[in-house]
């Protein structure tokens, strides 16, 4: 059925004879494709196979029942380190629980060394001398220096900083840095934040009309209505209001509360068809906006064979959508349905009665038995562990970062800050109107790598004994011989940790491209 | 008279002076790229710039806007003196305009916000009416559909008159032109140059680095010839293409024509 629907258009709008199947280059190179994804896959599953079968004979049998076993770990630290009646600390827990480690030191450790790379960076080139000498010595020193002896260094630099003797209780004093690691009073959303959020929201609407009609007006008669700074004042002053005024939002609760029960009582048939409805509508939105991109101005242009593809797989997926809602999984409505229902109930529960009073707080980090607490109502403290492995990978990388940033300003030719000079614009009015838009072009790949590497660097707490999920994963497979099992955990992990990074460097780099023909 | 002065008619002699460079040196290491350059350029005057590669030609206009700080000598636009003072830099900035050899049009920037730019930035205007101005001089220019379009989605004939179109969006009193036409194609260049000849005709002062000399006989004033960061010779085109005084020139001339 497909090839003949692809006949027929082609043959409608081409009106060439087509060529025989075995030479259409079209669908051979969907063939290829298809062929390829099988053979990789038969590799994979031989490789796997062979692995299963041998391992079996040794008597190890690859499995994933143990994920749900007690873990018996001892957890440095995380979102949850002891085994509780409430909370267990199963296998896959305590693998969760490195993750979540990792990915708290590689999304930090990427803000950071970004902030400081690009600061470093742009001060290397500088007219001034110490700024340029000391951003060199900064590069030179941290990028020849490997980066495990920098976190190994930084544990002993640590370590050997004052006792903390307080036994338990909070800290005295505000910042305290010990052999306990660093810790500062931590800020954190209290009960009245979700008035406070709602009602600069709802004050902020009318602000916003009257700052577009101020950059309106900016641009029709010039000078400056200051657009953005009015905008920030009004913020600010409603933000004050709000911080005090915030418990009037409290009549927000019952009608989230509304919301929860009208959500809640959709019949599972109606959700069905609405997102039935919403799956073919997505499809045939998505060919006309295809069709539209392959309109010229003097009418549609000829489609080739590939285009059809794409605009028949749109619909089979949207077709198969609609089989999956109706058919396959009807489970899936009555849980959006149920979900939905109780997303709105956790909401109204955040506007209920006597919630409301300072949106935002500060607390100190609380000793119990001579430990930090590390998570629940207390203040923030970074583990020497997590802060020799934070410092180590942020002032290593960062020097890389400097480097390519410099590297992209250079790259941008001198005619373009010259042009930028000769028609006036100032120093920093041409670095950020012309010569950085065009450096975060040459940046962005090699920026993204660094940021591939952070992640995958992260491993090195193990060197330091930070409970990320290679430690964790080594404590693992120590006691139960599961070695590929928790490998290949690693590997997902990563591989997704990777992905989703450089998925979002392609994005922007398909945003900053220069448009040449 | 000095030399800086020469081959000026009584009527030129009478006008303010635009440029003015008494004595300009300039080193580049141990190289010196400027050897005491005396000019005078009056205003409405068209001075053409003649010289082989290495002569100082485009660092004398650089140096008229400081994207080259001369060493010794003074310059002064329009009545205000070059000197480390950042009030003199922006005022002189803000008067010469500069086209470059090789375009230097801003990639990441279409063509209207790359005239705007610097009108809405630097002088503060509203962004319709610098849109509307940057039209204006494209329809000047001649390329007024290209208004949408990316500097690397157009001929080099048409990002010159781009550049030219974005100097004079800030107003200048005086254009700088290094050598604008050496990067183009044959069949480019006159198009390039019947939008500088509108220019001339239209009364702006003008100093143009260039060897066109079918340009220079039909619009320049004076033209200066240089060697060595020195300026060997002045004249009007008419002296310098029947009877030139120095066998420098000469020699030049007859290798050039």
């Amino acid at each position: 059925m497909t090839s003949q629907t692809v006949d027929q258009g082609t043959a409608g709008f081409s009106g060439h004879t087509r060529p025989p199947i075995w030479r259409n280059t079209s669908v051979l190179k969907w063939l290829v494709q298809i062929v390829v994804l099988v053979a990789v896959l038969a590799v994979f599953w031989f490789l796997a196979a062979q692995a299963r079968t041998n391992l079996s004979a040794k008597g190890i049998p690859v499995s994933y029942d143990w994920l749900d076993e007690p873990a018996n770990i001892q957890l440095g630290e995380g979102i949850q380190t002891v085994d509780t009646e409430e909370r267990r600390l199963t296998m896959s827990r305590a693998l969760w629980v490195g993750m979540v480690n990792t990915l708290r030191i590689a999304s930090i450790g990427i803000i950071v060394s970004t902030i400081i790379g690009i600061t470093v960076g742009i001060a290397r080139l500088s007219k001034n001398w110490l700024a340029r000498k000391v951003s060199s010595i900064y590069v030179e020193t941290l990028r020849n220096v490997p980066v495990l002896v920098q976190i190994i260094l930084w544990l002993a630099i640590l370590g050997s900083l004052g006792k903390l003797t307080a036994d338990s209780g909070p800290i005295p004093g505000w910042v305290i840095v010990s052999q306990k690691g660093i810790s500062l009073p931590r800020v954190f959303l209290a009960d009245g934040f979700y008035q406070f959020v709602s009602m600069v929201l709802i004050a902020m609407i009318p602000v916003w009309f009257v700052r577009r009609s101020l950059k309106r007006r900016q641009d029709r008669e010039g000078g400056n209505t200051h657009a953005t700074g009015i905008t920030l004042g009004a913020f600010v002053v409603i933000a004050v209001i709000a911080w005090f005024a915030n418990p009037v939002m409290a009549f927000l609760g019952p009608v989230f509360g509304g919301v929860e029960s009208a959500w809640g009582s959709i019949p599972q048939g109606l959700m069905q068809l609405v997102l039935s409805v919403a799956a073919l509508g997505g499809a045939v939105l998505w060919i006309k906006r295809f069709l539209d991109s392959r309109r010229t101005p003097a009418g549609l242009a000829k489609l080739i064979d590939d285009d059809w593809f794409r605009m028949i797989f749109a619909v089979v997926a949207a077709l198969l959508a609609v089989l999956v809602l109706v058919r396959g999984w009807p489970g899936l409505s009555s849980w959006i349905v149920n979900s939905g229902s109780d997303l709105f109930g956790v909401i109204s529960d955040k506007f209920g009665d006597g919630r409301g009073s300072r949106p935002i707080d500060a607390m100190k980090p609380t000793l119990s038995e001579g430990r930090f607490v590390n998570y629940g109502p207390t203040g923030l403290t970074m583990t020497v562990f997590y802060a020799s492995l934070f410092f180590g990978l942020v002032f290593y990388t960062s020097s890389f970062i400097a480097e390519i940033v410099r590297g992209g300003i250079l790259a941008v030719p001198a005619g373009q800050s010259e042009a930028a000079a000769a028609l006036g614009l100032s120093r920093s009015q041409a670095l950020r109107k012309v010569v950085l838009p065009q450096a975060f072009r040459v940046i962005m790949p090699p920026l993204g790598n660094q940021y591939l590497n952070i992640t995958k660097n992260t491993s090195l707490g193990i060197a330091v004994g930070f409970s990320e999920i290679v430690q964790v994963g080594q404590t693992v497979y120590n006691k139960n011989s599961q070695t590929l099992a928790v490998f290949s955990i690693y590997m997902v992990f990563y591989l997704a940790c990777s992905l989703s990074i450089s998925s979002v460097v392609n994005t922007i780099n398909r945003r900053l491209a220069i448009v040449e023909r | 008279m000095s030399i800086a002065d020469q081959a000026l008619t009584e009527e030129m002699a009478s006008r303010r002076d635009m440029i003015v460079c008494r004595g300009v040196k300039k080193w580049f290491g141990d190289f010196q790229a400027l050897a005491g350059v005396d000019i005078t350029v009056k205003d409405r005057e068209v001075m053409v710039v003649l010289g082989p590669s290495g002569s100082g030609k485009s660092t004398l206009i650089r140096c008229i806007n400081r994207l080259e700080v001369h060493q010794e000598g003074e310059i002064v636009v329009d009545g205000v003196e070059m000197t480390n003072d950042m009030r003199n830099i922006e005022k002189i900035r803000s008067e010469v305009g500069m086209v470059f050899q090789q375009f230097n049009l801003f990639p990441h920037l279409t063509v209207l916000d790359n005239i705007t730019l610097a009108p809405i930035w630097v002088r503060k205007r509203a962004r319709v009416e610098a849109e509307a101005k940057a039209m204006e001089l494209l329809e000047r220019v001649g390329i007024p559909e290209q208004a949408n379009k990316f500097p690397g989605q157009l001929s080099g004939g048409q990002q010159q008159r781009v550049a030219i179109a974005r100097s004079l969006a800030m107003e200048p009193k005086i254009m700088l032109f290094d050598e604008p036409t050496s990067a183009l194609d044959p069949e480019m260049i006159s198009e390039v140059l019947d939008v500088m000849k509108d220019l001339a005709r239209g009364g702006m002062t003008m100093i143009v680095v260039t060897h066109e000399m079918g340009f220079a006989r039909e619009v320049a004033d004076r033209l200066v010839f240089m060697e060595s960061g020195d300026v060997v010779e002045v004249g009007t085109p008419e002296h310098f293409f029947t009877n030139p005084t120095e066998e420098r020139t000469k020699l030049f001339l007859s290798q050039i024509l």
